[in-house]
């Protein structure tokens, strides 16, 4: 169930509405501040995705964002390549194996009960709101499709128009950073976005606060999201900022073995078929894949790793020549990630070799004239500094 | 209005529009040809052969964003008080045919949504306030003139058939066309056939799920599509899905040898990137010789590590075993009636030289488009009347009530600065920067390695600008447009890696080609466009050379006032020059200056010039 499916009805069913604003006739003063936020209409159910289990291949796409799963805080991933390879499918699978979370019941900003006692008391007061007082509920993990043409006020939240326009006042409505709070934006064709919502998402993404100011309403919510996004390298560049953001870069090419072609092609038209009855058929091995995910989740805290092998993961860093440290930082909770996922609780360099060209790809200098491929350059440095570290030993 | 039936001649893109007819999930279908050829007649008369009240959307060339996607609409909100949603074109467009006319000149944010829309099949409005998800299961019929430029590949990547282009069908069809015009047919005998040909596609509908294929044929389709160097898995399924069609079409319930060439013909051979060799054998694989001039490099060299070309002829071999023969010698059959000697004439990558049509002078003067409004301060730019007043509405009255508490008096508007809302538009975020390097045998004395530093710092900087990049070489009879507008430097960057040197100095051809790409840039909002010409300026081959081989041999001053004259009117359609000249001291008699002067451009000494030096010049 992908999360921007949400129900047309919203517009026209609000004839209903009209009683319902009664109340909102309250002193001008009290309208300085926001007084309401709008709760987004109930979303459909939309058309079901293409199972994540059944995607034959692209492993490293499928590897990057299982480890942005177990590990939010990797910092999402950019998976660039050939088209008609599955992209896009394979993010938009993501959301049936994704875990639950907690959230404050009906909260449009996703929060946990800490965040929401937090945020209010601050408006409210301390001590108002008691923890035993707020309810809970278990969601999915969200995970938020952001399409080219949307507009900032979309994206960042705005004021509720039909609210303004029936009664005059001020209701904020959320918008789409509000929703992917604790969970997954997604921007497919992330390379051809406008370059003012880019400058957006480098803010929030920075801050992990959406903050909106305009005429009488001042709002600031927590928008911590895991970004993913996908696009062509040769439908245009992205922009290097934006590029830095990413945590992982996984790179996908077309298949070129012919049985796993078949097999590719065969899935897929099971699926066009029937998709209900092929749904049903990959059930288990849906929940198989969840059950390890959140395994791992929750193996993460007892992961722990050498300092000999974060000198050896700053060695590779500084022979390639990566500013910085995001660097450093990327590998080393990617390993931890990758370790519990393998079910281990100690990061060797085995699990930094198999993640480093994940972390490291996008951070390389870029040399136009450069015709090493930059996964054969950091291969080529991590060998140099294992061959040094067991020379060492 | 010509009736589907009534157009003779173009059988293959009859007959694709037929397979798409019967399957949609095709996606759609493109039609390259040259203007006049009746292509949009056909493309129009599609709708004949489509079950009755299917939607026909004609998409205009100079959509507004918000019209394709949707969005408020303005006067029955403020009429009522409540949200009511305008859908865009894509949704009109649902469950039946969405119709470019001149694919290759749509704007790119638009071709962007398009391609969104069919990936989704619905389109995601998250505009203005507005949250919703529109269905937008659409078929796209296009058509184009290649001669404006190409269509954008992640497009035609969702699109299940091209037909190939083929000019001289074209001119046929264009003969019976006109004696149709001239009222030929009766209008009974078109009913009764098209009322036929709809009851067949019906039939052929209902047979779809009947059609069976087997797991050697779908591998022999697969195994084409990596032999022609077809980029991406989605296209395999556009293959079978095109090779059942066309079984249901005649009723079999197995697909057969004729079905499998013509999806091959139609899905496979116009994304070819490659020729596919007919027996590999090792020796050749071994070698590494330079490609031959006029071959285009496959797309995967340089990018594609797991799967260089030979690794790929080898897997071919090896599934070879277990494949029948038969198969095999199908595909390549219907590759070799298909593929001409040059692949490049008939791929999409097809660079072919043609005359700017005159469309694309009447939209020169266009100052980019305008595409949607964000706030903005009034002084900062245009402002946008309308969403300004969408976003004062819903404040009034809060405004009139707070003017009133305060004793001020309201007019009838109250608007705020924070309303204002600025124009945006499209062109506005870079400049077109087309690099035409020689790389004539005079240049491989010169310095082509340093020529290549200096386009590649540039390119840098290009790509930090987020400006577009074009490359075009030259050398031998004429130039040739490496890659065509883009803001992608890895593929200026590969291109630029293989550029062979060798042969004559096609200066003006070159000037010509670079002009047709501003030219074509222009009627895609791109004003601002600068040519970096890396040379010695020693042009010594004439422009007839490319068409005949005698013309090769021309006078010296009639070379020069070929060139004085294209560099005069590109200086006077207002191109920005630069010449980086690469001659030796010692050899040089002046004639990059010269260049310089007549295209009214900045002059470089590569030499002495720094690259950076080259940028800041550029970028200023």
């Amino acid at each position: 169930m992908t999360q921007t499916a949400k129900a047309a009805k919203k517009t026209t069913s609000a004839k209903a509405s009209a009683p319902r604003e009664a109340k909102a006739k309250a002193p001008a003063e009290e309208q300085a501040v926001v007084t309401e936020v709008k709760k987004p209409a109930a979303k459909k159910k939309s058309a079901l995705a293409f199972p994540f289990t059944s995607i034959v291949g692209q492993e490293e796409m499928k590897l990057s964002l299982i480890l942005n799963i177990i590990d939010p805080r990797i910092g999402g991933v950019l998976v660039m390549g050939h088209r008609g390879t599955g992209k896009s499918t394979t993010v938009r699978a993501l959301a049936e194996v994704l875990p639950f979370i907690d959230r404050v019941k009906g909260d449009i900003y996703n929060r946990t009960v800490e965040q929401y006692i937090e945020m209010e008391s601050s408006s409210r007061g301390a001590g108002v709101i008691k923890e035993s007082d707020v309810k809970t509920e278990k969601i999915p993990v969200p995970v938020v499709d952001l399409p080219l043409g949307a507009t900032e006020d979309r994206v960042c939240g705005t004021i509720d128009i039909e609210k303004a326009l029936t009664s005059g006042v001020k209701a904020f409505e959320p918008g789409l950073l509000a929703q992917s709070n604790r969970g997954f934006l997604y921007i497919d064709e992330v390379n051809l976005l406008d370059d003012h919502l880019v400058d957006v998402l480098l803010d929030v993404a920075a801050s992990g606060k959406n903050v909106v100011e305009r005429e009488g309403i001042s709002i600031r919510h927590p928008a911590r999201f895991v970004l993913v996004g996908s696009g062509n390298p040769e439908e245009g560049e992205l922009r290097p900022q934006l590029l830095d953001r990413f945590g992982l870069h996984a790179r996908i090419i077309t298949i070129n073995d012919v049985a796993k072609r078949v097999q590719i092609v065969k899935l897929r038209r099971e699926y066009d078929e029937d998709p209900e009855a092929f749904m049903k058929k990959v059930t288990r091995e849906q929940q198989k894949l969840q059950k390890k995910i959140v395994a791992a989740q929750i193996l993460l805290p007892q992961v722990t790793m050498d300092d000999a092998v974060l000198t050896d993961i700053a060695r590779l860093c500084m022979n390639l020549g990566i500013d910085g440290h995001r660097g450093e930082l990327t590998i080393t909770r990617t390993a931890h990630a990758y370790a519990a996922w393998e079910g281990e609780t100690t990061v060797t360099m085995k699990h930094v070799r198999e993640i480093a060209g994940l972390c490291l790809r996008h951070r390389l200098r870029k040399d136009p004239l450069e015709t090493v491929d930059a996964g054969e350059k950091i291969d080529r440095e991590l060998g140099k500094v294992l061959g040094e570290a067991e020379a060492v030993a | 209005m010509i009736a589907f039936t009534d157009i003779v001649g173009m059988d293959l893109a009859k007959q694709a529009l037929m397979l798409l007819a019967v399957d949609p999930s095709l996606g759609g279908v493109v039609i390259p040809s040259t203007v006049g050829s009746g292509k949009s007649t056909l493309a129009r008369a599609f709708a004949d052969i489509l079950p009755e009240g299917t939607p026909f959307v004609d998409l205009p060339l100079n959509v507004t964003e918000d019209r394709l996607i949707g969005g408020v609409d303005l006067e029955a909100t403020l009429a009522s008080g409540l949200r009511v949603v305008q859908h865009g074109v894509l949704s009109k467009a649902h469950k039946g045919v969405l119709y470019v006319d001149s694919l290759s000149l749509l704007d790119s944010s638009a071709v962007s949504h398009i391609m969104d829309a069919m990936s989704r099949r619905a389109v995601i409005v998250e505009r203005e306030g507005l949250s919703e998800v529109h269905p937008a299961d659409f078929m796209l019929v296009g058509t184009y003139d290649p001669s404006d430029g190409e269509v954008r590949m992640g497009l035609l990547d969702r699109i299940g058939i091209i037909v190939p282009f083929t000019p001289q069908n074209d001119y046929r069809a264009r003969k019976k066309i006109v004696s149709l015009v001239m009222g030929i047919r009766n209008e009974e005998d078109t009913q009764d056939e098209l009322r036929m040909l709809r009851g067949i596609i019906g039939a052929a509908r209902e047979q779809l799920s009947h059609v069976s294929m087997t797991t050697e044929q779908i591998k022999g389709l697969i195994q084409t599509a990596i032999s022609l160097g077809v980029e991406g898995n989605r296209v395999d399924i556009f293959t079978i899905r095109a090779a059942i069609a066309n079984a249901a079409l005649g009723q079999r319930t197995e697909v057969d040898d004729e079905d499998m060439k013509l999806a091959v013909k139609l899905v496979l051979v116009p994304r070819a990137t490659r020729m596919p060799e007919r027996e590999p054998n090792p020796e050749e694989m071994a070698q590494e010789e330079p490609p031959p001039p006029d071959e285009e490099q496959p797309e995967e060299e340089g990018e594609d590590e797991n799967a260089p070309p030979d690794e790929t002829d080898s897997d071919a071999d090896e599934e070879q075993e277990d494949t029948p023969d038969m198969i095999e010698e199908l595909m390549m059959d219907a590759l070799e009636t298909e593929l001409p000697e040059n692949i490049l004439n008939i791929s999409l990558a097809s660079k072919k030289k043609a005359k700017s049509g005159s469309r694309g002078e009447a939209l020169n003067n266009k100052r980019g488009r305008f595409v949607r409004s964000q706030p903005g301060e009034i002084k900062s730019g245009k402002v946008a009347l309308i969403p300004t007043l969408i976003s004062a509405a819903p404040w009034q009255t809060s405004r009139k009530a707070e003017n009133e508490k305060k004793g001020l008096k309201s007019g009838a508007l109250i608007i705020s600065k924070d309303d204002v809302k600025i124009k945006r538009f499209r062109d506005k975020s870079g400049t077109l920067f087309i690099f035409m390097v020689d790389a004539s045998g005079s240049m491989a004395l010169n310095r082509m390695r340093q020529a290549k530093g200096a386009v590649a710092s540039l390119l840098q900087n290009a790509y930090v600008h987020r400006d577009q990049v074009s490359l075009i070489s030259f050398r031998g009879k004429q130039a040739q447009v490496l890659l065509p507008p883009s803001q992608s430097v890895d593929r200026a960057k590969r291109e630029l890696d293989v550029l062979p040197t060798g042969g004559g100095t096609p200066l003006a051809s070159a000037l010509l080609t670079g002009w047709e790409t501003a030219k074509q840039a222009r009627t895609k909002g791109i004003s601002q466009i600068m040519f970096v010409m890396i040379t010695d300026g020693r042009g010594n081959i004439p422009l007839g050379a490319a068409y005949d081989p005698n013309m090769a041999k021309a006078a010296k001053e009639d070379l020069e006032r070929e060139i004085e004259a294209l560099a005069l009117s590109i200086q006077a359609d207002g191109i920005a020059s630069i010449v980086v000249d690469t001659q030796m001291n010692y050899l040089s008699r002046g004639e990059a200056p010269k260049l310089a002067q007549k295209l009214g451009g900045r002059y470089f000494y590569l030499p002495n010039a720094k690259a950076e030096q080259i940028v800041e010049a550029a970028l200023s």
